[in-house]
């Protein structure tokens, strides 16, 4: 049986008619779709474009070199920010990558299943049906728990930064006062190594100090009203010589270094290594980090949870049917599949806390004028956002000029990072 | 396993990276003694923890700057997180000096006196407090404190230029201010309307960011606007400044520096300072600091756009600090704030210490 002529005809036509339409349309939705791109990648090249006009002059190896000045605007650099951004951004990464990847294998792999329960039964002999309803309501239990986690994660992935900034100052700077608060005058606090206290006391000699170890801690300041020791800042232990106002004083440079005025006061000063650690955190580089890890933590997870979820299942089902257990399946088989998609949430997410100035400027406050990076993990740092931030709400027009100059080296560290990441990534998914 | 010994490798490289650039750089400066020979570099160490407005820390960075280059290792902090959180954290002994673009208000001290803190009250610098006009504004020569209240005082605030003066134009007023938070608004606030216990109108546009006002002035004929003297040096070409009417003397004058110094330019002539704590001041590193501050405030100040104080209330200054005066000038016995230049109640007859 054939379809009449006259029908086939009049089918073929509306057919063309159709595909034509089709095809039009696509065209169409292909050239919205392009527009649409174009216009986002117009919009990045006019930003990068009036960026680099405007901070070209100033970008300098000076730039790299110098810290904040006030004075000399000409010479101004950013280099102690560029530090305390790595070390901020390390710590974060530190914190957030184990954290987030892990809790994603949790949600994705160590589903709660309710043969995993029975074991429970060997440990507590009870009656066989009491342990049935026992297990059933556990497994609801910890299913429960398991999506009230996943819910709260992906809420918490949309939470504005500056709000991670005020729970970061809670939970870090001051651990609800939990420990005493850090004031300036007092030893407070819990302090684990890494320190000495020593009394800091002006000798006759300009510029020059001498220290005495501190005995009891709660007492601030120390009184010299007679000899004791001492040590010269280069760690040599002298005896102190007093000096009393209206009599001459010592000529000779040596002695005058180890003598002071007679009622000196000695405040507190406190020589601390690099492995300085003490509780609460206080408005140090390490509270700033951890709470950037908290910003970047549910972008971690989810990113991982879907680059896991998007291993097939064969493989998973072909270990375990081999007798591997959950967790050789996953450190073998899921881990390495995922890597890629997992290595591309966390690029995004460092990429997304290096440019946060909100919380930190909560955490560390806006001060820009350091020389250095931290010294010690309880010392305060400058970030590049809150530099930018600083010189681009200036009067001066120098100070602008460095602000689109520093946003050129915020990028380009971001790159350099970014391609650092994409590197690793192509090489472990080829592995 | 070949990806997790990769793995390690760039774990163990990363800490390595950490370490060598922790040790961080530390500048060399030499300087020379009276007789020629190089002096050994200071070796005063310690920290200083410095907070509070965001208008006095251009001038702490500058210090911080100069005193760094003499005595290198001392580690100072300089905040700006605005004057009334300066005061909160100096309050809570967490700053050695508190920086404030106004005087210490009774609820600030309350609070310093109940956790224990006496301080020493140090005024550093002038900042002229400059209202600014569009360029092509040609109706408004000079303006008197009572114009300004009309303009800027209450919810009854006048919304035309005629409503303040009948020969001006038929048109609306537009108002850019700085924020709330700002020690600026606070003082324009004292000046026109403490007194009356009335507050600022409430329908200005207020930015915390100092370039948006000027670009809200400059882009509107009809708009007028306020904020530190050198905001508005910076900006000559966009903007024209306001004379204002001294309510003494009766004359017109436009702020600059000689007519800010010389107290000329009243009432908007604020006075910046610093608050020292003053068990701090035990600490060899912070009293080092505050001498070497007083020292050389007056041309640090200019250099970063501000004016300097008159010599007679320097020279208090230090007397204030040598004889460690606590207590403020600037609230009297009865907890109200005393207004006025900073020449005639920074005096000793003024000083509450209690």
């Amino acid at each position: 049986m054939s379809i009449p002529i006259a029908l086939e005809r009049d089918d073929s036509v509306a057919e063309a008619a159709k595909a034509r339409r089709r095809k039009q349309l696509s065209g169409w939705f292909y050239l919205l779709c392009v527009a649409i791109a174009m216009l986002s990648v117009v919009v990045l090249v006019v930003l990068l474009v009036s960026i680099s006009v405007q901070g070209s002059s100033s970008l300098s190896g000076d730039l790299l070199t110098n810290s904040h000045s006030e004075l000399q605007p000409e010479q101004a650099g950013m280099w102690s920010a560029i530090l305390g951004t790595l070390f901020i951004c390390g710590v974060c990464a530190l914190a957030a990558l184990p954290l987030g990847i892990g809790t994603a294998v949790f949600l994705e792999e160590f589903k709660p299943q309710r043969p995993e329960l029975r074991w429970l039964r060997r440990v507590i002999p009870l009656g066989e049906r009491n342990w049935e309803h026992i297990c059933t309501l556990l497994y609801k239990g910890t299913r429960w728990m398991h999506g009230f986690v996943q819910l709260n994660i992906s809420n918490l992935a949309g939470v504005p930064s500056i709000v991670y900034g005020l729970l970061g100052l809670s939970l870090f700077v001051y651990m609800f006062n939990a420990f005493g608060q850090i004031t300036v005058n007092e030893s407070a606090g819990w302090e684990w190594g890494g320190v000495q206290h020593y009394y800091q006391v002006l000798s006759l000699e300009r510029g020059q100090v001498v220290l005495i170890p501190q005995g009891e801690r709660t007492e601030t300041t120390l009184t010299v009203d007679e000899p004791m020791m001492a040590l010269l800042p280069s760690g040599e232990e002298v005896e102190l010589a007093l000096w009393t106002p209206g009599t001459p004083k010592p000529k000779s440079k040596e002695l005058r270094q180890r003598t002071v005025r007679a009622g000196a006061k000695g405040g507190r000063y406190s020589r601390k290594d690099w492995y300085y650690f003490r509780l609460p955190f206080g408005r140090s580089f390490l509270a700033a980090g951890l709470t950037l890890a908290l910003v970047i933590l549910p972008v971690v997870i989810i990113a991982s949870q879907e680059a896991l979820r998007s291993v097939p299942p064969s493989m998973r089902e072909a270990s375990l049917g081999l007798g591997a257990t959950t967790w050789q399946t996953t450190r073998n088989v899921c881990l390495p599949a995922a890597i890629p998609g997992i290595m591309t949430g966390a690029i995004l997410s460092m990429g997304r806390a290096i440019g946060e100035a909100a919380p930190i400027l909560v955490i560390l406050g806006a001060a820009i004028a350091k020389n250095s990076g931290p010294k010690h993990l309880m010392d305060d740092a400058v970030t590049m956002p809150v530099l930018i931030y600083n010189w681009a709400g200036r009067q001066q027009e120098v100070y602008q000029e460095l602000a689109a100059a520093a946003i050129i080296v915020l990028l380009v560290t971001l790159l350099l990072i970014n391609s650092l990441a994409i590197y690793l990534r192509h090489r472990l998914s080829q592995n | 396993m070949k990806t997790s010994l990769f793995c390690s490798r760039l774990f163990a490289v990363a800490l390595l990276g950490a370490g060598v650039v922790g040790c961080g750089s530390s500048s060399t400066t030499s300087t020379t003694d009276a007789d020629g020979s190089p002096a050994a570099e200071s070796s005063l160490t310690g920290d200083i923890q410095i907070n509070g407005s965001s208008t006095v820390l251009p001038i702490g960075n500058a210090i911080k700057e100069q005193f760094d280059a003499e005595f290198p290792n001392v580690n100072i902090t300089v905040g700006g997180a605005g004057t009334g959180n300066g005061f909160k954290d100096f309050a809570d002994k967490t700053t050695d000096i508190s920086e404030a673009s106004r005087p210490i208000k009774a609820g600030e001290w309350e609070a310093c006196k109940a956790s224990g803190v006496e301080f020493v009250e140090l005024p550093v610098a002038y900042d002229g407090l400059t209202i600014v006009i569009h360029p092509e504004n040609d109706w408004v020569k000079q303006l008197t404190v009572d114009q300004l209240k009309a303009i800027f005082v209450g919810s009854e605030a006048a919304n035309k230029w005629s409503e303040v003066d009948p020969s001006w134009p038929d048109r609306e007023i537009k108002i850019f201010a700085p924020g709330v938070g700002s020690g600026t608004y606070d003082y324009f606030h004292e000046v026109l309307a403490k007194k009356d216990k009335a507050a600022l109108r409430e329908d200005m546009t207020l930015n915390e960011d100092d370039n948006v006002l000027v670009q809200g002035v400059a882009g509107n004929k009809d708009s007028i606007g306020f904020f530190g003297v050198a905001y508005y040096e910076e900006n000559k070409d966009k903007l024209q400044a306001v004379p204002v009417v001294n309510p003494d003397s009766g004359e017109a004058v436009l702020p600059n520096k000689e007519t800010i110094a010389s107290g000329e330019y009243a009432p908007f002539s604020r006075p910046l300072f610093i608050y020292v704590n003053a068990e701090s001041l035990n600490k060899a590193q912070v009293q080092a600091f505050v001498e070497y501050f007083l020292e050389n405030v007056p041309e640090t100040a200019e250099k970063v756009g501000y004016v300097r104080l008159p010599e007679e209330v320097m020279a208090r200054s230090v007397a204030n600090l040598d004889a460690l005066k606590t207590g403020s000038h600037f609230v009297d016995a009865d907890g109200e704030s005393r207004s006025g230049s900073v020449v005639d109640i920074f005096t000793d007859e003024n000083l509450i210490s209690e």
